[in-house]
């Protein structure tokens, strides 16, 4: 994946064959999991889905009841704003002449809304999985389960993504 | 960072202080003010958790996105969460408290809201 400025405030993403085919299938996952009921899912995917506004003894007042409602209520809503999304992405990449490499120009908001996106997918893969932080230092390789070593995988190339689009930000004195 | 507003700053809020006379007030009233206080008061914490999914770079990212903070603060804010499992990223009136919270967790950080 490549990603370059094309004027201020627009970039150009272009993806391998094999990296467009792999990213129209993580959309398409992620796709049917905005569209699930919360209310079914798993409980660490239902937490995510519907937040906790606060933790250290405060949550449950009454007067953050209505402030959770409020969260319950945007996640909601957010999920179904980025199920159009990716129906967008999907759609762009149905109509793509070329789809190797496949290219798409966004602005940046769009960029940002799809970093989330993908963010969205490593956080739910990681949840379904149970992925913990010495999972992530480990060498996926030595993992021996299929479905854990392909979760972490799927993670990693995503992170790359999202690291390709965004750049490297921490300060470094 | 966040400009606050401040209480007789907006017509709306104002008529409540200006038209009361002395003697005069009743209780809801007096609620009506402590809720106006509570509402001004920048007394609401939001906490970023550590996870371990997020990337630091992307954490940075959204700290300077959502929060407007420099490159700098934001991250000290992120080794913070790292190295000790949290980190205090604003104080804020609880209104825009719970929209900052909205906001983090639709990046997919682990965002929660605290009376400080």
């Amino acid at each position: 994946m490549i990603c370059e400025p094309i004027e201020p405030g627009r970039w150009r993403l272009s993806f391998t064959g094999p990296e467009a085919g792999f990213l129209i299938q993580v959309l398409a996952r992620l796709g049917k999991n905005y569209q699930e009921n919360a209310a079914r899912m798993p409980p660490a995917l239902r937490a995510y889905w519907q937040g906790t506004i606060s933790r250290g003894g405060v949550a449950g007042k009454d007067d953050l009841k209505e402030a959770q409602e409020v969260l319950t209520e945007a996640r909601a809503e957010l999920r179904a704003e980025r199920l159009a999304l990716v129906e967008n992405w999907m759609r762009e990449f149905e109509l793509a002449e070329e789809r190797d490499p496949w290219k798409v120009e966004i602005s940046g908001t769009e960029r940002d809304e799809f970093a989330a996106m993908l963010n969205d997918r490593r956080m739910l893969v990681a949840l379904e999985l149970g992925i913990t932080e010495e999972d992530m230092e480990a060498d996926p390789g030595r993992i021996s389960n299929e479905a854990r070593r392909a979760g972490i995988l799927e993670i990693d190339v995503l992170g790359h993504f999202i690291l390709v689009m965004l750049g490297p930000q921490i300060y470094r004195p | 960072m966040l400009t606050p507003i401040r209480p007789g700053t907006e017509t709306g809020n104002v008529a409540i202080f200006t038209m009361a006379k002395p003697g005069t007030q009743t209780t809801p009233d007096i609620d009506v003010e402590e809720k106006l206080k509570e509402a001004f008061a920048r007394g609401w914490s939001v906490i970023v958790w550590n996870d371990p999914v997020n990337l630091m770079d992307y954490v940075v990212y959204v700290f300077k996105t959502v929060l407007k903070m420099n490159e700098k603060d934001a991250s000290r804010h992120m080794w913070e969460v790292h190295q000790k499992g949290k980190s205090v990223v604003a104080r804020e009136t609880r209104e825009r408290s719970e929209l900052i919270v909205h906001r983090l967790r639709g990046f997919g950080l682990n965002a929660t809201l605290e009376q400080a």
